[in-house]
């Protein structure tokens, strides 16, 4: 890459399979960014790059403008996850903060991207895009977040602007998964009201040959958990003027639900709505324990 | 033609076009609109709809949703009713529509409007031929919104009311659901309706005139709740 595309980019990272093992053969960030790709994760066997994004100070601060392209050789298998939680500060002078994240992943290939979640401050304006592309038989598995805010500070739901942005192309350009959620505070309907009691949505992305067992497991689990939750026959919900004390009408406090996507349903999305963010890192750990042997570690743990 | 105090009668420029629209609106026209819920009947199953204000609340975010996402997918339709850009619209609505129970019913929509419109309105022979020639190429999966734009434009509607249509087939028929689900009775579902109307106005405004890549949605758990539409135990609507 030349001088000037590399002013563009605040952060570049390129794995390749150097002597069979997947290694970081480039590796670049810039202020407000900072990857850390600790040498030793897992065992020896494993073959996998982590690759840790960290913001100076510990958050995006308002005007903040992140972009980052990542290159994932053929066959290979690289990790990118957060410290702590992505903090998104108050806004100033209206400016938005922008993350955008470009990823290569080549044939035969894995990207796990694992974040913690993201958290908005109140006023933040925040805006993230992450773009893929992937080649026939790469692997992908995205988990994107947002909590609700600082709860202790009694902050929920109290940004002004949040959104983000997930596109997965296959060769040629080919739209395979298209998505983008905004979350907007409105004039007659603010993100509280539209998201109720639930403080913590997530989204979950699993896609690929490598990961047939993860998304087999997840379908299975919410498709039980969900059930159980959903049992009681329409019937006995309908009500004009129920008492709202009864103990029927109190909502599930993990509400989670799985669609197939793409050419012989090849994908599968989880959407999840949370009461706490714990119980969201719980189903983490558990839908995501069997990338042990893949990535060195269990996710989330 | 003179009106009885010897004024001439005022004769419309496009004389079957109001029919045409009501005719397209009227819940009686066989689309099969009916069958789906938008979520509404998970929604009541995971008691987020249990009495008629919470009923009132999910029609405004379910237009919301239907205005962010789907507008413009109406919009660009409406604007290129022809072949090529119907596949390419159709192609990203695809990709866009991640919930498989919306993604499913929005096909079911389509190419049940797409059929019945190619039957109906016979002055434009192109549906007709648009749909002959792409039935069971797979070349395009006749999604709701980009077929819903196209027959308004190809009739001569202009874009708002094309895009504000499109917005209160949505109303109609989560409205009708709610009656079949009993969460609304027949004269409060009405009632209800007119009341969200001037909501649905804003939003349409809010909404409308937006190129494809502006297409997101507003209520993430709307989209979570309609996704365990698979997961009910017993249920009346397809989605």
């Amino acid at each position: 890459m030349d001088v000037e595309m590399e002013d563009l980019k605040t952060g570049t990272v390129v794995v390749e399979k150097v002597m069979g093992k997947s290694t970081a053969t480039r590796c670049f960030s810039k202020y407000p960014l900072k990857f850390i790709l600790p040498r030793k994760v897992g065992s020896s066997q494993t073959d996998a790059v982590w690759i840790y994004a960290l913001t100076y100070g510990g958050g995006i601060v308002s005007g903040d403008s992140i972009s980052c392209e990542f290159t994932i050789g053929d066959g290979c298998t690289a990790v990118l996850t957060t410290q702590a939680s992505t903090k998104v500060y108050k806004c100033v002078g209206s400016r938005c903060s922008v993350q955008i994240y470009e990823a290569r992943i080549g044939i035969d290939a894995l990207l796990v991207v694992i974040p913690d979640p993201v958290t908005c401050f109140s006023t933040a304006k925040y805006s993230q895009k992450q773009v893929f592309r992937i080649m026939s038989n790469s692997s992908l598995l995205i988990v994107d977040w947002i909590t609700s805010g600082r709860h202790e500070s009694g902050e929920k739901w109290d940004f002004t602007h949040y959104k983000s942005t997930n596109h997965i192309y296959l060769e040629g350009d080919e739209p395979l998964f298209l998505d983008t959620v905004l979350l907007e505070q409105g004039s007659t309907v603010t993100i509280a009201e539209r998201v109720q009691d639930y403080q913590v949505l997530a989204m979950v992305i699993i896609l690929g040959p490598k990961l047939k067992h993860v998304q087999t497991k997840v379908q299975e689990d919410v498709k039980n958990m969900m059930s159980e939750q959903l049992q009681l026959p329409a019937t006995s919900l309908r009500r004009y003027s129920a008492p709202s004390t009864s103990h029927s009408l109190i909502k599930p406090s993990f509400l989670a639900s799985c669609s197939p996507f793409g050419p012989q349903g090849s994908g599968v999305v989880i959407r999840i709505a949370a009461m706490t963010t714990e119980s969201v890192y719980r189903f983490l750990q558990q839908q995501l324990a069997s990338l042990e042997p893949l990535v060195g570690v269990l996710p989330y743990c | 033609m003179k009106n009885a105090d010897g004024t001439k009668k005022s004769r419309l420029t496009n004389p079957g076009l109001p029919w045409s629209q009501w005719q397209l609106l009227d819940s009686i026209l066989p689309t099969g609109g009916f069958a789906h819920s938008f979520g509404l009947e998970a929604a009541i199953q995971t008691r987020m709809v249990c009495e008629p204000e919470d009923l009132k609340i999910y029609v405004v975010h379910l237009l919301e949703n239907t205005g962010s996402l789907l507008l413009p997918f109406v919009y660009s339709a409406f604007q290129s009713p022809n072949l090529q850009t119907w596949y390419k619209v159709d192609k990203i609505l695809n990709a866009t529509l991640t919930n498989e129970v919306g993604r499913k019913a929005s096909i079911a929509q389509g190419s049940a409007l797409m059929r019945t419109a190619a039957s109906v309105f016979t002055e434009i022979p192109s549906l007709k031929v648009m749909r002959q020639t792409s039935l069971g190429t797979g070349v395009v999966n006749f999604h709701h919104a980009p077929i819903f734009g196209m027959i308004c434009g190809l009739l001569g509607f202009d874009s708002g009311t094309t895009q504000r249509a499109y917005m209160f087939v949505t109303l109609r028929d989560i409205i009708s659901a709610a009656t079949r689900l009993n969460v609304i009775g027949p004269l409060g579902a009405a009632v209800l309706q007119h009341q969200v109307a001037a909501i649905a106005e804003d939003l349409s405004n809010k909404w409308m005139d937006r190129p494809l890549d502006e297409a997101c949605q507003t209520s993430p758990l709307l989209d979570t709740v309609q996704g365990c539409h698979g997961y009910l135990f017993s249920r009346l609507f397809c989605s």
